[in-house]
């Protein structure tokens, strides 16, 4: 029997929690407080842990990005898109969405900062990493239930959806 | 009568493989041929240049994991050139003389390397820098700090250059255009760029070409011909070099599609469909000659993006989506010696039309932007480059900017400058680039 499965998609890292989901911001309800960005970079550190991730570890960079203006502001990261312009680009096959969560996921091991990615992304949510050689995006939190931004928001304003 | 193969592929690379992974989406059971007269499982064309640095690895080259054509049901012909289509017959005729016949045929046969005619040239055992194979000649010709000299500063051209400059050899340019990457960037960018080269300590020869060539009689390989050798240029002064690279450009590689009778241009002409002036026939990639979104007929768009774009709609066609190709976008995006350029549309707008903003700071940030009426159709940002993608999706849109152009020079442009209705629409709808387009 055939087994198919969807771009590249034995490469990427896969999702504890099996679930599809997506991330909205709420501009009428954000405060700009950034704790979601503080949050995610926590997430994303070695230790996940506050202190340390700001102080003495080498701090990740955010994957989500609070815009602000005037009395508007709201958190923005991956959409994690249907039809991924950012995979379809990739020069490296570094890039791959996973048929199951759907998530856009890239693997830095194969990732060759050439920005390809980022030169197609609609959303501008890529962002070059780890000193700049590697892309890096939301991974949606692959091991936990409710991604960090999402679960700090102390105004509901990230909130999650399961599609 | 059923025919030997549902579908087949001739070309394992960017538009070749993405389009098989679209047939497989649709099509589970239909058998899938690829043809390629390389020798390896699909790679990663644009990084030999990294492979010849040390940067990557065999494994890392590889575009799909070592599963790719089992696990998707694909029998890959690897090493097996085709000499033959013949439309009439839904066939194809193999170099060893093998014929099969088909239902649908996709030709992703890429480019091929121009090489102009330079008196002296047929003398010199030149080397071209587009495949694998090239990569580990190239590799296995560099002992000793060879003096390299690269004819033509296009993509290829820096990129073996950029390559070499890291301590592998002595590298010279020339290029006839006044600058480096003349059809990707701006003059601007390409003194950014000249600039990292020249630190780099890589000689830039712009504004002159070679006028002749004269092989050095010593170190004759195989067939008579020498490496070694000395260039002329326009001016009478001349460049020796151990090593002589050609990278003036590439052409589609047309004659398949010219054996079949099929309508061609500077490319294959294919439709939104990707299909060619054959209903059987598809064309994406390199080799096509396709819809562009923002000059708004159809081009030649030699770029990784474009090539696997074009091949996942011509599978999803192959198949019977009959779904129109979203169309290509001129774009590029490199990085060279440290500093990230990307660049989209139409970045050297002829003169009269067209309106040109650009901020450019001592921190190495450059942006240009290039409107027409309003409607965004090019632009180019160096240095930071995190979000520039979003003015690449506005150019696919065609989107009027007329109320938020003055921030679009802004680094940290983004969805907050958006009219609200619009920036719901992008976020909530996924209403983004040629996709809002076409709504
Ligand atoms: C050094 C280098 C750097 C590059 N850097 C970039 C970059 O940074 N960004 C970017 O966007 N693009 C870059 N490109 C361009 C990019 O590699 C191409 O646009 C892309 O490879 C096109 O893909 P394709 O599938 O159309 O064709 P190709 O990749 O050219 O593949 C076509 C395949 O078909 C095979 N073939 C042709 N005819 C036959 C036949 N008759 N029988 C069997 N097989 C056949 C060929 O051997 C080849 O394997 C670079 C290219 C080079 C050479
Ligand atoms: S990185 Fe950008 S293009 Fe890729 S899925 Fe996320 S939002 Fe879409
Ligand atoms: S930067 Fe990495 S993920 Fe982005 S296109 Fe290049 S190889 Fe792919």
């Amino acid at each position: 029997m055939r087994s198919t499965v969807s771009n590249g998609a034995d490469f990427a890292r896969t999702r504890v929690f099996k679930k599809m989901i997506r991330i909205y911001p709420r501009e009428d309800v954000c405060i700009g407080c950034r704790l979601c960005e503080i949050h995610c970079i926590v997430q994303h550190s070695k230790s996940r842990n506050i202190i340390k991730a700001f102080k003495s570890e080498r701090r990740p960079r955010k994957r989500v990005e609070v815009e602000e203006e005037g009395h508007v502001s709201f958190a923005l990261q991956c959409r994690h898109c249907e039809e991924a312009p950012c995979v379809t680009a990739c020069l490296s096959g570094a890039m791959s969405k996973d048929p199951k969560t759907g998530a856009v996921n890239n693997d830095p091991e194969r990732c060759i900062g050439c920005w390809t990615c980022i030169l197609v992304c609609p959303y501008g949510a890529i962002h070059r990493v780890e000193d700049g050689h590697v892309a890096g995006k939301c991974d949606l939190c692959p091991d936990r239930e409710v991604p960090a931004c999402v679960a700090n928001c102390p105004n509901e304003a990230l909130v999650m959806e399961e599609v | 009568m059923a025919r030997d193969i549902r579908y087949a592929v001739i070309g394992n690379s960017a538009a070749g493989i993405n389009a098989c992974e679209a047939i497989r989406g649709l099509d589970k059971e239909g058998d899938i041929a690829v043809f390629s007269d390389e020798h390896y499982p699909a790679y990663s064309r644009p990084m030999i240049s990294y492979l010849v640095a040390g940067k990557a690895d065999a494994k890392k080259m590889l575009y799909r994991s070592r599963s790719f054509y089992k696990s998707h049901g694909i029998e890959l012909r690897s090493g097996t050139r085709v000499a033959k289509v013949s439309a009439k017959r839904h066939s194809l005729t193999t170099q060893t003389g093998e014929t099969l016949t088909w239902d649908n045929l996709l030709l992703a046969t890429g480019s091929t390397p121009f090489i102009p005619p330079i008196p002296g040239l047929d003398d010199i055992d030149y080397l071209t820098f587009i495949s694998w194979a090239d990569a580990k000649r190239l590799s296995s010709l560099l002992r000793g700090n060879p003096r390299v000299l690269i004819v033509g500063a296009g993509l290829i051209g820096m990129k073996a250059a950029e390559a070499l400059a890291e301590g592998l050899a002595q590298v010279t340019v020339v290029e006839k255009m006044d600058r480096i990457l003349p059809l990707a960037l701006d003059d601007e960018a390409s003194r950014m760029v000249s600039d990292r080269f020249g630190k780099a300590g890589v000689k830039l020869t712009n504004g002159t070409s070679v006028t002749s060539l004269e092989a050095e009689g010593s170190g004759k390989t195989g067939d008579g011909k020498a490496r070694a050798g000395r260039a002329t240029l326009e001016d009478g002064s001349t460049i020796d070099f151990d090593l002589l690279i050609m990278a003036v450009g590439v052409r589609p590689r047309l004659e398949l599609a010219t054996s079949a009778g099929l309508e061609t241009n500077r490319g294959i002409l294919a439709d939104d469909y990707l299909r060619t002036s054959h209903r059987d026939i598809f064309a994406a990639g390199d080799v096509a000659e396709a819809p562009d979104v923002v000059f708004g007929e159809p081009r030649v768009n030699a770029l990784w993006p474009n090539a696997a774009l074009q091949g996942k709609y011509a599978g999803l066609n192959m198949a019977g989506a009959e779904t129109p190709c979203p169309g290509s976008t001129s774009m590029n995006s490199v990085e060279f010696l440290g500093l990230p350029v990307l660049s989209a549309g139409l970045v050297n707008p002829p003169d009269g039309g067209y309106e040109v903003i650009s901020r450019r700071d001592n921190e190495g940030y450059y942006r240009k932007a290039v409107l027409r009426d309003n409607i965004i159709v090019g632009m180019i940002t160096a240095g930071q480059v995190d979000r520039a993608g979003i003015l690449t999706s506005l150019i696919q849109e065609r989107a009027n900017v007329r109320r938020f152009k003055s921030a679009l020079l802004e680094e940290s442009f983004s969805h907050i400058y958006f009219p609200k209705a619009v920036r719901e629409g992008r976020i909530f709808e996924e209403k983004v680039g040629t996709d809002a387009a076409r709504r």
